[in-house]
């Protein structure tokens, strides 16, 4: 759930942006230059997933992907979550221009964080990485919709109730998101192992792909 | 639910209540029907997959990825802008409209904004699909906002006969309808932005305004990509269908769909090595040739006044309101 524009106040927003550009430059100088295309096809990646709708009873919900992301690109990953959120904004109106910061955040920030998260807690194994990816995948969402809630209450004591409401409406996104990245980080694990081995220094992230020898998993 | 004593308590019987809320279901049913009518050609495309997933026909009309610039080609006051000093103002202005306080200003933002988008010769579908999008976040809004927001003093609730647990305040249903006048009229303006000029020349004018290189390269190159993968995943989806997946509420699809994201990630990696030295054989070296040239003459600096003008007065006169 992205916020639109007008909800928040206008220092709220402003103030947002000023965190999330000084963020994102710290995120980007991580990587290099060589990096730059692939964390863009990362980044388009999730925002094509974000039209995956995983049906759910009588309605349906999309895919939001941040612990993916933050697996995937450690800690590129906010400059990727950010431009995604640009693009999502600017293509469909999925969060307004003037509440990309804070936007950017929600989803940035909490990809960040289950970067660092699922490396910490992976095992070598097949079923550490498994358990890994659907605590990050529960735990994105989980991050988000927290600091979706306490934007809305900056907001003023009238957006309370729709805090709180965004809070529990994520509840089932929280299941969903963390056994679609289970079964995903599963695959990968099993499919390109290398990519989970992403890791916070940007040089591996180009050196991986196409050497077999190169990953360190036993 | 205790009242404050200053608190103004209007009492409605019952029938006001459903009339109030069949009229919210046929709204809504007629929105959902227009829209439904402006997506018929993507429904129709879908609907038989064998047809369309290998031809990666360019020409199909692909009503789930919006090209922002379709109408870049046509001729208006917003095509004639210097792209620099559009994306600027606009920006200003934009951010005017998101500090409005009041419903009657907010209303002449709108009105602002659909005789902008009509000034740009844009067809109202484009605008339409991206007030659809906000939808659901601004209804829930409308729908939360009077009931949960608290009474305060000099607040008029209303509550309605046998419900009385129920409380409409409705200050709260003011301020979610100053939201939605707002983001309408934010959402209406980005197409004015974004839709009268080439999307990489609207990219290259942010460059020139101080947004870094790397930036807007990661914007185009995204950009370019979103298409590709949805090819991508389109034809996925269509080859998981013929092995007869479908979509429920079970693990199994749970399943399905992690490794299909799996799947994209996969591909999206292995199609980036190869891009990547593609554009290094082609002499790629970090920065994208600069061949495009601005020019700001009197009239779009003119424009350019009007519209940061027009903002400072509608924040001024909601101020002074």
């Amino acid at each position: 759930m992205h916020i639109a524009d007008g909800v928040l106040p206008t220092s709220v927003a402003i103030g947002a942006f000023a965190v999330s550009i000084a963020v994102f430059a710290w995120s980007a100088r991580k990587a290099k230059t060589e990096d730059l295309p692939k964390i863009a096809v990362v980044t388009s990646a999730f925002f094509v997933a974000s039209l995956i709708h995983v049906p759910l009873g009588p309605t349906s919900v999309h895919l939001l992907i941040p612990g993916l992301v933050g697996i995937l690109l450690g800690s590129s990953a906010f400059v990727s979550v950010a431009l995604g959120i640009i693009l999502q904004s600017l293509l469909f109106q999925f969060g307004g221009i003037t509440a990309l910061g804070v936007n950017a955040l929600m989803m940035g920030v909490s990809a960040l964080l289950c970067g660092y998260v699922f490396r910490a807690i992976k095992g070598p194994s097949l079923s550490g990485h498994v358990f890994a990816g659907a605590i990050t995948g529960g735990l994105g969402v989980v991050l988000s919709a927290i600091i979706l809630a306490l934007f809305l209450v900056t907001s003023g004591e009238d957006f309370w109730g729709v805090a709180k409401i965004a809070l529990y409406v994520h509840l089932p996104v929280v299941l969903i998101e963390a056994a679609v990245s289970a079964f995903s980080v599963s695959f990968l694990y099993k499919v390109k192992p290398d990519l989970l081995d992403i890791s916070f220094s940007a040089t591996n992230l180009n050196s991986s792909p196409k050497e077999p020898g190169s990953s360190e998993r036993s | 639910m205790e009242m404050k004593p200053s608190v103004e308590i209007i009492q409605l019987p019952l029938s006001f209540l459903l009339l109030g809320l069949s009229a919210l279901v046929v709204t809504w049913l007629l929105c959902f029907r227009l829209l439904k009518a402006f997506s018929a050609s993507k429904s129709s495309g879908s609907s038989s997959p064998t047809s369309q997933s290998y031809t990666g026909s360019e020409t199909e009309k692909d009503w789930t990825l919006p090209s922002m610039d379709s109408h870049a080609h046509r001729d208006s006051l917003f095509h004639r802008w210097d792209p620099r000093i559009k994306l600027l103002s606009l920006f200003v202005y934009i951010f005017c409209v998101a500090s409005i306080t009041q419903v009657p200003t907010a209303c002449i933002a709108l009105l602002s904004a659909i005789g902008s988008v009509a000034a740009a010769h844009i067809p109202f579908r484009h605008p339409l699909r991206r007030l659809a999008a906000m939808g659901g976040f601004l209804g829930m809004l409308l729908l939360i906002m009077p009931l949960t927001a608290p009474a305060k003093q000099g607040d008029t609730l209303v509550v309605f006969q046998h419900l009385s647990f129920m409380t409409f305040n409705f200050r709260g249903f003011l301020l979610a309808l100053l939201i939605c006048l707002k983001a309408s009229a934010i959402a209406l303006m980005m197409e004015p932005l974004l839709g009268t000029s080439p999307f990489s020349i609207t990219i290259h004018a942010l460059a020139r305004l101080g947004v870094p290189q790397q930036v807007c390269q990661m914007i185009l190159l995204t950009h370019r990509y979103i298409f590709v993968f949805f090819h991508e995943m389109k034809r996925m989806n269509a080859g998981m269908k013929a092995r007869g997946f479908r979509n429920k509420t079970n693990i199994e699809t749970v399943r399905t769909l992690g490794n299909f994201v799996g799947m994209l990630m996969v591909h999206s990696f292995e199609r980036t090595q190869r891009v990547y030295e593609a554009m290094t054989a082609r002499g790629y070296n970090g920065t994208l040739p600069d061949y495009i040239s601005f020019q700001a003459l009197q009239q779009d600096w003119i424009k350019g006044a009007f519209w940061i003008i027009l903002g400072v007065v509608l924040v001024g006169m909601d101020r002074l309101w």
